[in-house]
Protein backbone atom coordinates (compact mmCIF):
# COMPACT_ATOMS: atom_id res chain seq x y z
CA UNK A 1 0.00 0.00 0.00
CA UNK A 2 2.84 2.80 1.17
CA UNK A 3 5.01 1.87 -1.77
CA UNK A 4 2.75 2.30 -4.29
CA UNK A 5 1.68 5.78 -2.74
CA UNK A 6 5.34 6.33 -2.38
CA UNK A 7 6.18 5.15 -6.23
CA UNK A 8 3.08 7.78 -7.29
CA UNK A 9 4.88 10.29 -5.53
CA UNK A 10 8.25 10.34 -7.04
CA UNK A 11 6.86 10.37 -10.10
CA UNK A 12 4.24 13.31 -9.68
CA UNK A 13 7.15 15.25 -8.09
CA UNK A 14 9.47 14.33 -10.76
CA UNK A 15 7.16 16.44 -13.25
CA UNK A 16 6.09 19.12 -11.06
CA UNK A 17 9.65 20.00 -9.37
CA UNK A 18 11.42 21.72 -12.56
CA UNK A 19 7.97 23.87 -13.56
CA UNK A 20 7.57 24.41 -10.02
CA UNK A 21 10.63 27.50 -9.73
CA UNK A 22 7.65 29.43 -12.13
CA UNK A 23 5.72 30.11 -8.92
CA UNK A 24 8.25 31.83 -6.80
CA UNK A 25 7.86 35.34 -8.29
CA UNK A 26 4.13 34.99 -9.15
CA UNK A 27 3.33 34.09 -5.70
CA UNK A 28 5.81 36.90 -4.17
CA UNK A 29 4.06 39.18 -6.36
CA UNK A 30 0.77 38.39 -5.36
CA UNK A 31 1.59 39.31 -1.90
CA UNK A 32 2.97 42.66 -2.78
CA UNK A 33 -0.27 43.01 -5.13
CA UNK A 34 -2.45 42.05 -2.02
CA UNK A 35 -0.21 44.36 0.86
CA UNK A 36 -0.68 47.12 -2.24
CA UNK A 37 -3.96 47.80 -2.15
CA UNK A 38 -4.35 48.53 2.01
CA UNK A 39 -4.37 45.01 3.20
CA UNK A 40 -3.39 43.84 6.72
CA UNK A 41 -0.51 40.95 7.17
CA UNK A 42 -2.73 38.87 8.35
CA UNK A 43 -5.63 40.10 5.87
CA UNK A 44 -3.50 39.32 3.31
CA UNK A 45 -2.67 35.81 4.21
CA UNK A 46 -5.79 35.24 5.27
CA UNK A 47 -6.70 35.61 1.97
CA UNK A 48 -3.79 33.62 0.23
CA UNK A 49 -5.24 30.37 2.57
CA UNK A 50 -8.34 30.84 1.63
CA UNK A 51 -8.68 31.72 -1.74
CA UNK A 52 -5.28 30.10 -2.86
CA UNK A 53 -6.24 31.28 -6.54
CA UNK A 54 -3.55 33.62 -8.01
CA UNK A 55 -5.65 34.79 -10.64
CA UNK A 56 -8.69 35.11 -9.01
CA UNK A 57 -6.95 37.04 -6.09
CA UNK A 58 -5.14 39.56 -8.35
CA UNK A 59 -8.30 40.32 -10.36
CA UNK A 60 -10.26 41.00 -7.67
CA UNK A 61 -7.88 42.81 -5.88
CA UNK A 62 -9.16 46.85 -7.58
CA UNK A 63 -12.65 45.17 -6.87
CA UNK A 64 -11.87 45.12 -3.15
CA UNK A 65 -9.92 48.34 -3.42
CA UNK A 66 -12.90 50.21 -4.56
CA UNK A 67 -15.76 48.81 -2.84
CA UNK A 68 -17.38 46.97 -5.49
CA UNK A 69 -20.49 44.88 -4.14
CA UNK A 70 -20.36 41.15 -3.32
CA UNK A 71 -21.71 40.12 -5.79
CA UNK A 72 -19.45 41.39 -8.32
CA UNK A 73 -16.64 40.22 -6.57
CA UNK A 74 -17.75 36.91 -6.29
CA UNK A 75 -18.83 36.70 -10.60
CA UNK A 76 -15.71 38.05 -11.21
CA UNK A 77 -13.97 35.45 -9.26
CA UNK A 78 -16.48 32.46 -10.48
CA UNK A 79 -15.36 33.30 -14.29
CA UNK A 80 -11.40 34.03 -13.47
CA UNK A 81 -11.47 29.99 -12.06
CA UNK A 82 -14.21 28.91 -14.61
CA UNK A 83 -10.40 27.47 -16.36
CA UNK A 84 -10.61 24.65 -13.18
CA UNK A 85 -14.00 22.92 -13.90
CA UNK A 86 -12.26 21.79 -17.18
CA UNK A 87 -9.39 20.49 -15.40
CA UNK A 88 -11.55 19.43 -13.07
CA UNK A 89 -13.35 17.25 -15.49
CA UNK A 90 -10.28 15.72 -16.74
CA UNK A 91 -8.73 14.36 -13.46
CA UNK A 92 -12.09 13.45 -11.91
CA UNK A 93 -11.91 9.62 -13.12
CA UNK A 94 -8.31 9.57 -11.19
CA UNK A 95 -10.36 10.51 -7.51
CA UNK A 96 -13.64 7.97 -8.17
CA UNK A 97 -13.80 5.61 -5.08
CA UNK A 98 -12.02 8.25 -3.27
CA UNK A 99 -13.94 9.55 0.24
CA UNK A 100 -15.51 12.89 0.17
CA UNK A 101 -12.90 14.79 2.36
CA UNK A 102 -10.24 13.75 -0.11
CA UNK A 103 -11.80 15.05 -2.99
CA UNK A 104 -12.85 18.32 -1.03
CA UNK A 105 -8.56 18.76 0.02
CA UNK A 106 -8.29 17.57 -3.69
CA UNK A 107 -10.21 20.43 -5.56
CA UNK A 108 -9.17 23.24 -3.00
CA UNK A 109 -5.58 21.93 -4.33
CA UNK A 110 -5.95 22.16 -8.16
CA UNK A 111 -3.85 24.44 -9.44
CA UNK A 112 -2.38 24.74 -13.09
CA UNK A 113 0.89 23.97 -12.51
CA UNK A 114 0.24 20.73 -11.06
CA UNK A 115 -2.42 19.45 -13.71
CA UNK A 116 -0.17 20.26 -16.11
CA UNK A 117 2.64 18.24 -14.82
CA UNK A 118 0.60 15.33 -13.46
CA UNK A 119 -2.95 14.95 -15.64
CA UNK A 120 -1.78 12.27 -17.64
CA UNK A 121 0.08 10.40 -15.79
CA UNK A 122 -3.20 10.06 -13.25
CA UNK A 123 -4.93 7.68 -16.35
CA UNK A 124 -1.71 5.58 -16.53
CA UNK A 125 -2.19 3.14 -13.28
CA UNK A 126 -5.34 1.52 -12.26
CA UNK A 127 -3.64 1.69 -8.75
CA UNK A 128 -5.84 4.43 -6.11
CA UNK A 129 -2.90 5.14 -3.84
CA UNK A 130 -0.43 5.17 -6.85
CA UNK A 131 -2.89 8.21 -8.57
CA UNK A 132 -3.58 9.61 -4.59
CA UNK A 133 0.43 10.19 -4.13
CA UNK A 134 1.23 11.30 -7.99
CA UNK A 135 -1.15 13.77 -6.86
CA UNK A 136 -1.43 14.76 -3.50
CA UNK A 137 2.54 14.90 -3.18
CA UNK A 138 2.65 17.52 -5.36
CA UNK A 139 0.04 19.48 -4.70
CA UNK A 140 1.07 19.85 -1.21
CA UNK A 141 4.48 20.62 -2.36
CA UNK A 142 3.39 23.23 -4.35
CA UNK A 143 0.47 25.04 -1.84
CA UNK A 144 3.88 24.95 0.96
CA UNK A 145 6.01 26.63 -1.55
CA UNK A 146 3.22 29.21 -3.15
CA UNK A 147 2.17 30.10 0.34
CA UNK A 148 6.06 30.39 1.91
CA UNK A 149 6.52 32.73 -1.13
CA UNK A 150 3.54 34.63 -0.83
CA UNK A 151 4.50 35.75 2.53
CA UNK A 152 7.83 36.98 1.60
CA UNK A 153 6.27 39.21 -0.38
CA UNK A 154 3.41 40.42 1.96
CA UNK A 155 6.35 40.92 4.56
CA UNK A 156 8.38 42.66 2.05
CA UNK A 157 5.68 44.95 0.34
CA UNK A 158 6.64 47.36 2.77
CA UNK A 159 9.93 47.96 2.32
CA UNK A 160 9.08 49.33 -1.20
CA UNK A 161 8.29 52.91 -1.29
CA UNK A 162 4.63 53.91 -1.83
CA UNK A 163 5.15 56.24 -5.06
CA UNK A 164 6.32 52.72 -7.30
CA UNK A 165 3.18 51.73 -8.54
CA UNK A 166 3.38 48.39 -7.45
CA UNK A 167 -0.37 47.72 -7.87
CA UNK A 168 1.11 47.60 -11.94
CA UNK A 169 2.36 44.10 -10.59
CA UNK A 170 -0.55 42.30 -10.57
CA UNK A 171 -1.39 43.46 -14.39
CA UNK A 172 2.13 42.08 -15.42
CA UNK A 173 1.27 39.25 -13.25
CA UNK A 174 -1.89 38.76 -15.47
CA UNK A 175 -0.06 39.59 -18.53
CA UNK A 176 2.40 36.51 -18.11
CA UNK A 177 -0.23 34.41 -17.87
CA UNK A 178 -2.18 35.92 -20.91
CA UNK A 179 0.58 36.19 -23.89
CA UNK A 180 1.23 32.08 -23.84
CA UNK A 181 -2.16 31.20 -24.15
CA UNK A 182 -2.93 33.82 -27.51
CA UNK A 183 -0.96 31.78 -29.90
CA UNK A 184 -4.17 30.45 -31.99
CA UNK A 185 -6.27 33.37 -33.71
CA UNK A 186 -9.32 32.78 -32.39
CA UNK A 187 -7.82 32.72 -28.86
CA UNK A 188 -6.70 36.07 -29.49
CA UNK A 189 -9.86 37.45 -31.21
CA UNK A 190 -11.02 36.37 -27.91
CA UNK A 191 -8.80 38.12 -25.61
CA UNK A 192 -8.98 41.59 -28.27
CA UNK A 193 -12.95 41.33 -27.80
CA UNK A 194 -13.27 40.55 -24.40
CA UNK A 195 -10.17 43.49 -23.10
CA UNK A 196 -11.61 46.27 -25.62
CA UNK A 197 -14.69 45.65 -24.76
CA UNK A 198 -14.68 46.04 -21.61
CA UNK A 199 -13.00 49.31 -22.61
CA UNK A 200 -15.60 50.44 -24.86
CA UNK A 201 -18.54 49.06 -22.69
CA UNK A 202 -17.25 50.93 -19.44
CA UNK A 203 -20.58 53.26 -19.27
CA UNK A 204 -22.64 50.05 -18.47
CA UNK A 205 -24.03 50.26 -14.76
CA UNK A 206 -22.66 48.06 -11.97
CA UNK A 207 -19.72 47.31 -14.03
CA UNK A 208 -21.95 44.75 -16.23
CA UNK A 209 -19.65 45.65 -18.95
CA UNK A 210 -17.01 43.64 -18.07
CA UNK A 211 -19.35 40.64 -17.80
CA UNK A 212 -20.66 41.26 -21.15
CA UNK A 213 -17.04 42.05 -22.46
CA UNK A 214 -16.18 38.68 -21.57
CA UNK A 215 -18.64 36.70 -22.89
CA UNK A 216 -18.60 38.75 -25.99
CA UNK A 217 -15.03 37.27 -26.20
CA UNK A 218 -16.00 33.65 -25.61
CA UNK A 219 -18.34 33.89 -28.48
CA UNK A 220 -15.79 35.21 -30.76
CA UNK A 221 -13.17 32.78 -30.14
CA UNK A 222 -15.93 29.89 -30.33
CA UNK A 223 -16.92 31.30 -33.48
CA UNK A 224 -13.63 32.13 -35.05
CA UNK A 225 -12.65 28.14 -33.94
CA UNK A 226 -15.73 26.84 -36.04
CA UNK A 227 -15.58 29.27 -38.96
CA UNK A 228 -11.17 28.18 -39.37
CA UNK A 229 -12.65 24.66 -38.70
CA UNK A 230 -15.04 24.97 -41.77
CA UNK A 231 -12.85 26.56 -43.95
CA UNK A 232 -10.45 24.14 -43.15
CA UNK A 233 -12.98 21.40 -43.78
CA UNK A 234 -13.43 22.71 -47.43
CA UNK B 1 -12.08 49.69 0.51
CA UNK B 2 -13.81 46.73 1.94
CA UNK B 3 -12.86 46.37 5.10
CA UNK B 4 -13.42 44.41 8.81
CA UNK B 5 -16.27 41.14 8.63
CA UNK B 6 -17.05 42.38 5.13
CA UNK B 7 -13.87 41.58 3.94
CA UNK B 8 -13.10 38.15 5.68
CA UNK B 9 -16.68 37.68 4.31
CA UNK B 10 -15.76 38.77 0.34
CA UNK B 11 -12.47 36.33 0.73
CA UNK B 12 -15.08 33.43 2.13
CA UNK B 13 -16.77 34.03 -1.04
CA UNK B 14 -13.68 33.72 -2.97
CA UNK B 15 -12.47 30.72 -1.58
CA UNK B 16 -16.25 29.84 -2.82
CA UNK B 17 -15.60 29.79 -6.11
CA UNK B 18 -11.92 28.14 -5.92
CA UNK B 19 -14.05 24.88 -4.57
CA UNK B 20 -16.89 25.61 -7.29
CA UNK B 21 -15.16 25.48 -10.13
CA UNK B 22 -12.19 22.88 -9.14
CA UNK B 23 -14.19 20.67 -7.14
CA UNK B 24 -16.95 20.48 -10.04
CA UNK B 25 -16.73 17.41 -11.43
CA UNK B 26 -14.13 16.21 -8.88
CA UNK B 27 -16.83 16.20 -5.91
CA UNK B 28 -20.25 15.02 -8.55
CA UNK B 29 -18.19 11.64 -8.75
CA UNK B 30 -18.89 9.10 -11.66
CA UNK B 31 -22.34 10.57 -13.49
CA UNK B 32 -20.96 13.99 -13.95
CA UNK B 33 -19.46 14.81 -17.59
CA UNK B 34 -18.88 18.24 -19.59
CA UNK B 35 -20.99 18.60 -22.83
CA UNK B 36 -18.09 18.56 -25.69
CA UNK B 37 -19.28 21.19 -26.98
CA UNK B 38 -19.67 23.56 -23.36
CA UNK B 39 -15.86 22.53 -23.01
CA UNK B 40 -14.62 24.13 -26.02
CA UNK B 41 -16.23 27.06 -25.70
CA UNK B 42 -14.72 27.64 -21.80
CA UNK B 43 -11.48 27.27 -23.38
CA UNK B 44 -12.01 30.94 -24.44
CA UNK B 45 -12.76 31.81 -20.65
CA UNK B 46 -9.63 32.76 -19.34
CA UNK B 47 -8.18 34.77 -22.29
CA UNK B 48 -11.13 36.91 -22.58
CA UNK B 49 -11.82 37.45 -18.55
CA UNK B 50 -7.76 38.03 -18.70
CA UNK B 51 -7.79 40.67 -21.31
CA UNK B 52 -10.82 42.46 -19.79
CA UNK B 53 -9.06 43.14 -16.79
CA UNK B 54 -5.53 43.82 -18.23
CA UNK B 55 -6.55 46.17 -20.99
CA UNK B 56 -8.84 48.40 -19.55
CA UNK B 57 -5.69 49.16 -16.96
CA UNK B 58 -3.27 49.86 -19.76
CA UNK B 59 -5.86 52.11 -22.06
CA UNK B 60 -7.50 53.97 -18.57
CA UNK B 61 -7.03 56.76 -16.80
CA UNK B 62 -9.55 57.58 -13.59
CA UNK B 63 -11.81 56.04 -16.14
CA UNK B 64 -10.98 58.00 -18.83
CA UNK B 65 -9.30 56.26 -22.15
CA UNK B 66 -5.33 58.09 -22.63
CA UNK B 67 -4.37 56.12 -26.11
CA UNK B 68 -0.61 56.97 -25.32
CA UNK B 69 0.47 56.34 -21.39
CA UNK B 70 3.43 55.22 -19.21
CA UNK B 71 1.25 51.89 -18.54
CA UNK B 72 0.40 50.93 -22.37
CA UNK B 73 4.08 51.59 -22.99
CA UNK B 74 5.31 49.25 -19.87
CA UNK B 75 2.60 46.72 -21.47
CA UNK B 76 3.95 46.43 -24.76
CA UNK B 77 7.79 45.94 -23.46
CA UNK B 78 6.06 43.06 -20.99
CA UNK B 79 4.33 41.34 -23.93
CA UNK B 80 7.68 42.09 -25.85
CA UNK B 81 9.75 40.14 -23.10
CA UNK B 82 7.01 37.33 -22.46
CA UNK B 83 7.23 36.68 -26.29
CA UNK B 84 10.78 36.25 -26.19
CA UNK B 85 11.65 34.26 -23.21
CA UNK B 86 10.70 31.93 -19.96
CA UNK B 87 12.60 33.60 -17.48
CA UNK B 88 9.37 34.40 -14.79
CA UNK B 89 11.39 37.61 -13.41
CA UNK B 90 12.20 39.67 -15.99
CA UNK B 91 8.40 40.73 -16.93
CA UNK B 92 8.37 42.30 -13.57
CA UNK B 93 11.93 43.60 -13.06
CA UNK B 94 11.93 45.34 -17.07
CA UNK B 95 7.74 46.11 -16.52
CA UNK B 96 8.15 47.78 -13.43
CA UNK B 97 11.62 49.82 -14.72
CA UNK B 98 9.99 51.16 -17.78
CA UNK B 99 7.10 52.46 -15.92
CA UNK B 100 9.34 53.60 -12.93
CA UNK B 101 11.46 54.90 -15.20
CA UNK B 102 8.90 57.06 -17.47
CA UNK B 103 6.93 58.39 -14.62
CA UNK B 104 10.05 59.60 -12.40
CA UNK B 105 12.92 60.40 -14.83
CA UNK B 106 10.13 61.94 -17.58
CA UNK B 107 7.27 63.20 -15.16
CA UNK B 108 4.59 61.26 -17.41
Amino acid sequence: MESAFRRGAREGMRAFLPISVGLVPWAIVTGIAMRSIGLSEVEAMGMSLLVFAATAQLGTLPLIASGAPLWLIFLTGLVLNLRFVIFSAAVAPAFHGHSLARRLASSYLLVDGVFVAVSEKLHTSDDPQWRWGCYLVPSLYGWTLWQVCSLVGVLGAGVVPRDWSLEFMATIALMIMLVPMVRTRPMLLAAVVGGLGTVLLRGLPLRLGLFVAIALGIAAGFAAEHWQERRAAR
Amino acid sequence: MIEGVWLWITFAALALTTVITRGSFILIGEKGRLPPTVQRALRYAPASALAALIVPDLLLDHGHFHAFNPKLVAGAVIVAIALRTRNPWLPFILGMGVLIALRKGLGW
